[in-house]
């Protein structure tokens, strides 16, 4: 069974890769044996760093890798960022979107600067990435390809003072339906995680109301990266062959809940 | 650790009802490949004696129990031999069910029996197997359960009225299992789509698969890695989800799929 999920030979791109998942993400790919490319959309020092140093573990790991900070809505960036990926990994079999802007402010209060700023980051990126990569999976010559894009649970339940996050979030979810249609029958597979409330998250705030949250949510405890990033595992995988246009939901039961 | 270690379900006990052909038969071996030792149910006997020689013939061990799920006696036998062979049960599949009699009929033409008979095979056996396993799962610290639903839990289709309310109750069946024993027990589900489990006639009748997105069937042994990751430590944190494996069919129907207009914006002025 652990020969079926290898992903020995895959080469990945992990865009988001400086945010929790993101990260957990990246090395757990690269430990099932793939090649990871990691990309920051937040070029401050602390996210560079982080993306860096999420390199280092996929190095460490003695895979190939690189680090790279881009604009996640800008075309020409994401189409750079692809075409290094290809040149240094040798081809790209595996898209993760992890792309990650929080951002939580009364709707009368949000400037629609703020709204296109949010959705930009959070669906256009996704989207970006998704049609340039896309393209090179579905050339005559290449063997398919997975993309996995990171939603959260926002997608699926309002927030008070998130109207653009999750407005954004919902959108990746039908992204993914789309584009997996789409695509279906030229070999790419889209899927996506639906992450529930997870260590490292901006959006959880402060201690309490990472409290509140943990006294509603049935584990009584946030996820680990590490617990999302399983699933990433098995959607990049051949195993997952027959899985498109799904998101698959891992937050502990949360949405289970009336 | 490596996060494929995590796969393994070396030292674990699983429980597969309708375990003698098809997806049951699949998912078993699958999970016997990834070290688990089975306990196989199902009603015929003979081939849970075949399921059970290919479980051992991988090198794992196996116990078949014939059992009728829709009978709570039945049931509560077959758990306590699972317990009285091995001590625990680590992993409880909800796989057995299927059509029933009747499951095409108008909603005039249903007979009261038949509607019992096929909530019963394809919702009650589940909660029977449940309830009978989850004491053992809590005093010994935890346990998986996968229940296995359909497309039709999610949507509906013309005059399938009991099958549809059946697998749709087992949903929401596993949320409750989700909200309640939390995070001791994760219980989560799994969809298959359209899979002719090796029938020429449903794959006929299905048309080969060319009305789902993707262009083709499932096979059953597609379901096997899905059976394990559900199982395994790779999804510690799932609980009360389903996974529809059914080659994009539900995230846009089973519309032909050739139906994609081109439809330009409007030239800005």
């Amino acid at each position: 069974m652990r020969d079926q999920f290898s992903l020995d030979g895959k080469r990945a791109l992990v865009i988001g890769a400086s945010n929790a998942i993101g990260r957990a993400i990246a090395v757990a790919l690269a430990e099932a044996g793939a090649d990871v490319a990691v990309a920051t959309t937040t070029p401050s020092k602390g996210e560079v760093t982080a993306a860096n140093s999420c390199a280092n573990e996929i190095w460490a790991l003695d895979r190939k890798g690189f680090a790279q900070a881009i604009e996640a809505a800008d075309e020409a960036d994401v189409s750079a960022l692809i075409e290094r990926t290809v040149g240094e990994l040798g081809g790209i079999e595996v898209l993760v979107n992890a792309h990650d802007l929080p951002f939580a402010k009364p709707a009368p209060e949000t400037d629609f600067a703020e709204w296109r700023r949010v959705i930009d980051a959070n669906l256009g990126g996704p989207f970006l990435a998704s049609k340039a990569v896309g393209q090179r999976m579905m050339a005559h010559d290449h063997p398919g390809g997975s993309v996995i894009n990171v939603a959260s649970v926002l997608g699926e339940r309002g927030l008070a003072n998130g109207a653009a996050y999750c407005s954004a979030q919902a959108g990746v979810l039908n992204l993914t339906r789309a584009l997996a249609l789409e695509w279906a029958r030229d070999g790419v597979r889209v899927n996506a995680i639906g992450a529930g409330w997870t260590e490292g998250m901006a959006m959880v705030g402060d201690d309490e109301s990472r409290a509140k949250l943990e006294r509603y949510l049935p584990y009584r405890r946030l996820a680990r990266p590490d617990e999302i990033a399983g699933i990433a595992v098995y959607l990049a995988s051949d195993v997952s062959a027959y899985l498109t246009g799904q998101v698959v939901w891992v937050e502990g039961g949360a949405l289970s809940h009336v | 650790m490596s996060v494929l270690d995590k796969l393994s379900l070396s030292g674990k006990v699983a429980v597969v009802t309708g375990a003698g052909r098809g997806l049951g038969r699949a998912m078993a071996l699958a999970l016997a490949d990834a070290g688990a030792d089975l306990v196989l149910t199902a009603r015929t006997q003979s081939q849970l004696e075949e399921t059970a020689d290919l479980v051992r013939a991988g090198g794992r061990t196996a116990l078949w129990v014939s059992c009728d799920i829709t009978d709570s006696n039945s049931v509560h036998r077959m758990i306590e031999s699972a317990i009285s062979e091995y001590g625990h049960i680590d992993i409880l599949v909800n796989n057995a069910g299927g059509a029933t009699a009747g499951m095409g009929n108008t909603l005039t033409d249903i007979a009261d029996e038949e509607w019992r008979v096929g909530i019963d095979t394809n919702l009650t056996g589940a909660m029977f197997c449940s309830r009978a396993a989850i004491p053992h799962m809590i005093e010994q610290g935890g346990g998986k359960i996968i229940n296995v639903t359909s497309g039709f839990g999610f949507r509906a289709a013309r005059d399938n009225f009991i099958y549809t309310s059946a697998k749709a109750g087992l949903v929401n069946f596993t949320h409750a299992l989700a909200m309640t024993y939390a995070p001791d027990i994760q219980s989560n589900l799994i969809a298959p789509g359209l899979f002719p489990h090796g029938n020429p006639a449903m794959s006929e009748f299905w048309r080969g698969g060319k009305y789902t997105p993707m262009g083709r069937l499932g096979e059953d042994e597609e379901l096997g890695p899905l059976v394990v990751l559900l199982a395994s430590g790779l999804t510690s944190y799932m609980n009360g989800q389903a996974i529809v494996l059914d080659g994009g069919g539900l995230a846009g129907g089973h519309a032909p799929t050739g139906f994609a207009p081109v439809v330009p914006l409007p030239e800005a002025s």
